[in-house]
């Protein structure tokens, strides 16, 4: 389980191994990762191996986030709002998953409905980072990203609304890739922020990323956002690589000058990235730097929360435990939804909603939201400018390794850097953006992130490839491979 | 903007959530942050006159499909729709009495 895609599609093509073993394989692993990390939810033992090949997908295993419908098993969105709801039909995603031959062998824990950064708040507890189990994954795809960083399979489906997909791939030395806005159909994907989410998936390459979303993507009438994508074509656009990128950094954000009291961790990633720069130059691409107005990146993290906070109050607003969940004490109708939600949702879950909750009263509305809505117009529309003369936009992810499991975490605080918050940018303008390994600092993984225009999934894939293809960090399992 | 305890709970209320001390006071430490954040963000010349961006790709046109059954979707069971309602009779959802 430890290889990638292609090459277990063709030891199950030449017939070296069967469906079966390798789902059995997948299973023993999945029940270590769920002892050593907490990395699962649900663990399906009766999974079943594919007897016919039909597509690289087929008879392979993988993981799915458990805030995807999956039809007759549970899915709980790591809240205890939901511990008991079992859905009645597949996310789209998933079922196009099905359709090529691929097999669940789990749901994995994430940040309570996808609302958090650490890993921390899922009603199972906490997810351990496999490189160093005092360590968080980061959120909120958390038990995708452990799971595929020890090896239990290939790839794990997971959802991004801020940075969940991202960040996690680069604390846990894995890839993640968030694709375009819309390009994944959203149907059965519990929503959280709907103008920001994003389906996609946490693998060990930028082939199996490419290969995976291929068959998770197109057109759904269930998914009024989604669009035609069927002349994309990731996987087979890495073997087309083309003509010299011309790619960018934002010095606001990654300058080490900008950070006169960097901790020496913040400076051997700085630097690392700097390595990773010269690589990009010997491969032939142009880096240039492009400022952008610091008052605008000062203000993401807020603009983030008011927006996804808004956008979450509303979505969740379903959540009453009378149609689905387990209902709550009372005498009036009004009375057990409220105990059913104060005793259901975490602390950081409530918090966000009296936020979302603020900003969208009539009063509040044109200071907080709309204001927010704007500043989010001017960031994406200073992104479509840098776009039409680079083909990338390249950035180190967060400020290290992982941090720490020992809080407090998640809590919008003033020291907060615009370094943490940056890949919130590629969710305002719903830009197709993929993290990569690039290093290790005291012997923990660190990531780099490539974002793009929108539709241009291609080519960031082939930036993202031409770079993974000249660093030794290519399909790295946790704790195997050199530090 | 002061925020005080009051005003969260009102929110908290609306929302039909319970806060205990330790939530308020998390809430209350937040929103100063984020309120110092969107003054400085108020100063930024002709915001207002930005058109609001309420979507990732706001260049696109939606289509919705048409509001019919198609041919062999019928929809699921009822007993399905029901099955995660904890309190079901007669193919209905129990809640408590509201008209005397």
């Amino acid at each position: 389980m430890e290889e990638g895609i292609v090459s277990l599609h063709e030891k199950l093509v030449n017939k070296e191994i069967t469906s079966e073993e390798l789902v059995k394989k997948s299973l023993e692993k999945a029940k270590e990762a769920q002892e050593k990390y907490n990395a699962f939810v649900t663990i399906l033992p009766d999974a079943k191996g594919v007897n016919k090949i039909t597509s690289l997908l087929s008879g392979i295993p993988y993981g799915v986030k458990d805030n995807y419908s999956t039809k007759d098993v549970l899915s709980t969105g790591s809240s205890n709002t939901l511990k008991n709801y079992v859905p009645f039909f597949n996310a789209t995603a998933v079922e196009n998953l099905q359709k090529a031959g691929a097999v669940i062998i789990g749901k994995t824990v994430l940040d309570e409905f996808g609302m958090g950064g650490t890993g921390t708040t899922g009603h199972t507890g906490v997810v351990k980072n496999p490189w160093d189990e005092t360590r968080m994954c980061a959120g909120s795809s958390s038990g995708s990203a452990a799971s595929v960083a020890c090896g239990v399979y290939p790839y794990a489906l997971g959802s991004d609304t801020g940075d969940s997909i991202r960040k996690p791939a680069a604390y846990c030395g894995i890839v993640g890739y968030k694709p375009t806005y819309g390009m994944i159909s959203r149907y059965g994907l519990f929503p959280f922020a709907s103008s920001l989410d994003t389906c996609g998936v946490l693998t060990r390459s930028v082939e199996d990323a490419a290969i995976v979303v291929d068959a998770m993507k197109g057109l759904d009438e269930n998914d009024m956002t989604s669009w035609d994508s069927s002349d994309i074509h990731l996987y087979d656009s890495l073997k087309k690589q083309t003509k010299a990128k011309k790619i960018c950094i934002i010095p606001e954000i990654c300058d080490i000058k900008r950070y006169p009291h960097a901790s020496s961790e913040l400076k051997e990633h700085l630097e690392n990235f700097q390595k990773t720069l010269e690589i990009c130059k010997s491969l032939g691409f142009t880096v240039e730097e492009v400022s952008i107005d610091e008052n605008l990146l000062n203000a993401l993290a807020s603009v983030y929360i008011i927006i996804s906070c808004a956008e979450a109050t509303s979505n969740l607003s379903n959540l009453t435990g009378i149609i689905f969940g387990p209902r709550g004490n009372g005498t009036s109708t009004l009375d057990f939804i409220k105990d059913h939600r104060t005793k259901g949702f975490s602390p950081l879950i409530k918090r966000r909603f009296v936020i979302g909750s603020y900003v969208l009263q009539k009063e509040n509305q044109e200071r907080y939201f709309r204001n927010a809505q704007r500043v989010r117009r001017l960031i994406v529309d200073k992104m479509k400018e840098i776009f039409k003369e680079y083909d990338a936009v390249i950035l180190p992810v967060g400020t290290g390794p992982a941090k720490k499991l020992k809080g407090p975490y998640d809590i919008l605080d003033r020291n907060t850097t615009i370094l943490e918050e940056h890949l919130q940018i590629g969710n305002f303008g719903g830009f197709p953006s993929i993290t990569i390994p690039n290093g290790f600092i005291d012997g923990l993984p660190v990531g780099v992130n490539i974002t793009g225009n929108c539709y241009e999934d291609e080519k960031v894939l082939q930036i993202a490839s031409l770079l993974e293809s000249k660093m030794p960090y290519k399909g790295q399992i946790a704790g195997r491979k050199e530090k | 903007m002061k925020f005080t305890k009051e005003m969260v709970l009102d929110y908290a209320d609306k929302l039909l959530i319970g806060l205990n001390e330790e939530e308020v006071n998390l809430v209350l430490e937040e929103f100063q942050i984020i309120d110092e954040t969107i003054s400085s963000v108020c100063d930024i010349p002709d915001l207002s006159k930005v058109e609001p961006m309420t979507h990732a790709l706001d260049d696109f046109t939606f289509v919705l499909r048409s509001d019919e059954l198609e041919d062999g979707k019928d929809g699921y069971p009822t007993e399905v729709l029901l099955r995660n309602a904890e309190k079901v009779e007669n193919d209905e959802i129990v809640v408590p009495k509201v008209v005397g």
